[in-house]
């Protein structure tokens, strides 16, 4: 392994870290670093970096680096752009063994100047094998290590899970995480890479494939200088850790000039798409379905064959769920004598007890719900269970009745819902199903049965992987 | 490969398609059987080699877009259509250099495509889609890094919207999927080890019967760049 890449463990969980640039006022960025660190609880030591005051946050600061006698794991540099190279001397200096460079103004912007500074940096840390994440960049958050090395503050707030984020921009970090927030989605880590200085999306994939935190490698991308190395780095770990992705950038087409056919169709977009598709990784076409997917496979197990069981409080959200999913490859087909049998036994023949099942009849009867998706867990023609309800005043318990069945199941089969109430209602009570992972909770019936479909499709690539 | 060489010592960016299905032949691609002619006298004599029904083209790598230019004759049925199609492609073809190819007319009603682009980032990418005059309007096409293997070459057939074209439908054989991927690996292989070749077209990949044989193929070419 080359030093680099020893280096990136100490890089997402220092003992200690410099806020190179930290201050008090709060119009400078190293103040809102200054406060994501002691806010977000960071247990290791802080070291405010400033050169005119003692103490930044009420923490002692120092002028520089090297005035401080003790070991520093990594600097989180907020300075200007042309400082850089200095400071990033003092950190090789120093044997500091990560960076996260926030500072923009590297080979990003239109002045030559830029690209050369950006050259000139990365020759400094790469000779000594410094991982750095940046520059241009909000930082990164690692959850479970209560780390927030980013300039907002407010990524303390996310829960902890299984997912790292890697993301090309700051901006949809940003999104994903406020929706993840309203989603309950819990994160390991969410890593801005900004410009690349050395650290990229292969080297990212190679750590987090190690990384006992994570479980699901989401990544946002808008282009990469070298896609085969990605590509290679995806292909040699594919079938381990699902690695989920979303690429913009559809705008640029093929070269028209091109003298053929095949020339002039293959766009960049296509091309990426399907190498991702070649090295196992997982096409995703919005922030809200990378979000929704990333939930789904970090909670459920994968689904073993195609035929799901849609259990519905009412007809038409379930008409919803079911278009998308036979739209989408997945099928609804019937259930075993067995189980339909006891579905017989417990709903009126007026309801439509075969898949997908109405359960409104049994609305008031929890046994006899209870019942009903006992009798599809149980399903060995099921391999995937749809669960959607809607809120009405007449059925306001209905959530307590399945409750511990559903908390008992624990996703043995994967189980995706879409149960919603009136802000306030039932919000307790799906948070605690979530949180025992009864449930995986979506707002709206097509993003609950998109989410199973990606599981599914996720299936299918492992499948051919291990084919291989 | 000689010809490519040679191509690139005339300065010409481009293969004829006999040239390029010389190339594909030699990656054990099967291509139409096809004789080259330059007279009346060889044309009788290719004409009786081939066999009739039978399909007159003008060849010359100047020639990209035959189909749009008049010089393609299909189904010819006799020596007299044959002699009168090749002085009007001859005549159509003016001062280009060329000749004309007298080919065995391949029948079968679904064409493919299968392609190669060299990408500046990506390097050399398989393409394979509905071929014939579907391929621009659909663009129901997928692509596939080379080197490929035989799991990605199955998968970007499977990933073509019109992927059921390959099945046994309307009481048509399905395709030969194991000649399909040995095609689509070796199209791939001819990019990896070729440097100057830039593009390939083989449109159409016609399905006689169940077996896949191209019909028409075009191999574009570029210096390779000394880096």
């Amino acid at each position: 392994m080359d030093r680099l890449a020893t280096n990136m463990p100490s890089l997402f969980s220092p003992k200690s870290v410099a806020v190179i640039g930290a201050s008090d006022n709060m119009n400078k960025l190293g103040f809102h670093v200054m406060k994501s660190l002691t806010n977000g609880k960071f247990s290791g030591k802080i070291i405010p970096i400033n050169p005119t005051s003692n103490k930044v946050m009420g923490i002692n600061a120092y002028p520089s680096i090297n005035d401080y006698n003790d070991l520093i794991d990594l600097a989180i540099v907020v300075l200007p752009a042309k400082l850089v190279p200095d400071i990033f001397q003092e950190c090789v200096d120093k044997g500091i063994k990560g960076i996260v460079l926030i500072t923009a103004g590297f080979r990003e912007i239109d002045d030559p100047a830029g690209a050369n500074l950006h050259e000139k940096t990365a020759d400094i840390v790469n000779r000594a094998g410094i991982p750095v994440i940046g520059p241009n960049t909000f930082g990164m958050i690692n959850l479970n290590g209560n780390l927030n090395a980013s300039f907002t503050p407010e990524f303390s707030n996310l829960k902890k899970g299984n997912i790292c984020l890697v993301s090309q921009s700051g901006g949809i970090s940003h999104l994903l995480a406020f929706m993840a927030m309203e989603l309950n989605v819990g994160f390991s880590k969410i890593i801005g890479l900004g410009n690349r200085l050395n650290v990229d999306f292969d080297r990212m994939i190679n750590y987090l494939m190690t990384d006992p935190d994570t479980k699901v490698i989401a990544l946002y991308i808008e282009g990469i200088d070298d896609v085969r190395k990605l590509i290679e780095t995806a292909r040699k770990n594919r079938g381990q850790k699902p690695i989920i992705a979303y690429k913009t950038g559809k705008g640029k087409v093929g070269n028209q000039a091109s003298m053929s056919h095949t020339g002039s169709i293959a766009g960049r977009h296509e091309l990426y798409r399907s190498a991702f598709n070649q090295a196992g990784i997982l096409n995703i076409d919005s922030t809200e379905t990378l979000l929704d997917t990333a939930k789904a496979m970090s909670l459920c197990p994968l689904p073993e064959g195609p035929a799901m069981a849609v259990l519905s409080g009412q007809a038409g959200p379930s008409m919803a769920a079911c278009d998308l999913l036979e739209s989408e490859g997945l099928k609804i087909d019937g259930f075993t004598r067995k189980t339909q049998e006891k579905i017989n036994d417990l709903l009126p023949p007026l309801a439509l007890r075969a898949n997908p099942v109405d359960m409104g009849p049994a609305w008031y009867d929890s046994s006899a719900m209870q019942g009903i998706i006992r009798a599809v867990m149980d399903d060995e023609n099921v391999s995937g269970i749809l669960f959607l309800m809607m809120f009405a005043s007449a059925n306001v318990d209905a959530l307590k009745g399945v409750r511990d069945i559903l908390i008992k199941w624990a996703q043995q089969k994967p189980v995706i819902s879409c149960i919603l109430s009136p802000p306030g209602i039932w919000d307790e009570e799906i948070n605690e199903l979530e949180k025992f992972r009864a449930i995986v909770n979506y707002p709206t019936p097509e993003r609950a049965a998109m989410a199973m479909v990606n599981l599914w499709r996720y299936k299918r690539i492992k499948e051919t992987m291990e084919l291989n | 490969m000689e010809i490519i060489k040679n191509a690139l010592k005339e300065g010409r960016t481009a293969l004829s398609e006999h040239e390029s299905k010389e190339i594909l032949a030699s990656y054990q691609i099967p291509v139409s059987k096809e004789i080259v002619v330059d007279n009346a006298e060889t044309l009788m004599k290719a004409v009786q080699e081939i066999g009739y029904p039978l399909v007159l083209k003008g060849c010359s790598s100047e020639i990209s877009h035959k189909t749009e230019k008049g010089l393609i004759r299909l189904d010819i049925r006799n020596d007299n259509e044959a002699k009168e199609a090749f002085e009007e492609i001859v005549r159509g073809m003016g001062d280009v250099k060329g000749s004309v190819l007298v080919q065995e007319m391949v029948k079968g009603q679904r064409e493919l495509v299968i392609g190669l682009t060299r990408d500046p980032q990506f390097g050399p990418c398989v393409m394979f889609g509905l071929g014939g005059i579907f391929t621009e309007i659909l663009k129901d096409i997928s692509f596939r890094l080379a080197p490929l293997e035989k799991k990605d070459a199955l998968d970007m057939m499977q990933d073509i919207k019109g992927h059921k074209i390959l099945d046994a439908i309307r009481g048509m054989e399905a395709a030969d999927k194991d000649m399909l991927v040995d095609i689509l690996i070796n199209v791939g292989k001819i990019g990896l080890e070729n440097e100057a070749v830039k593009e390939i077209d083989i449109n159409p990949v016609i399905l006689s019967g169940s077996r896949p044989v191209a019909v028409d193929a075009l191999i574009v070419l570029e210096e390779p760049k000394i880096s």
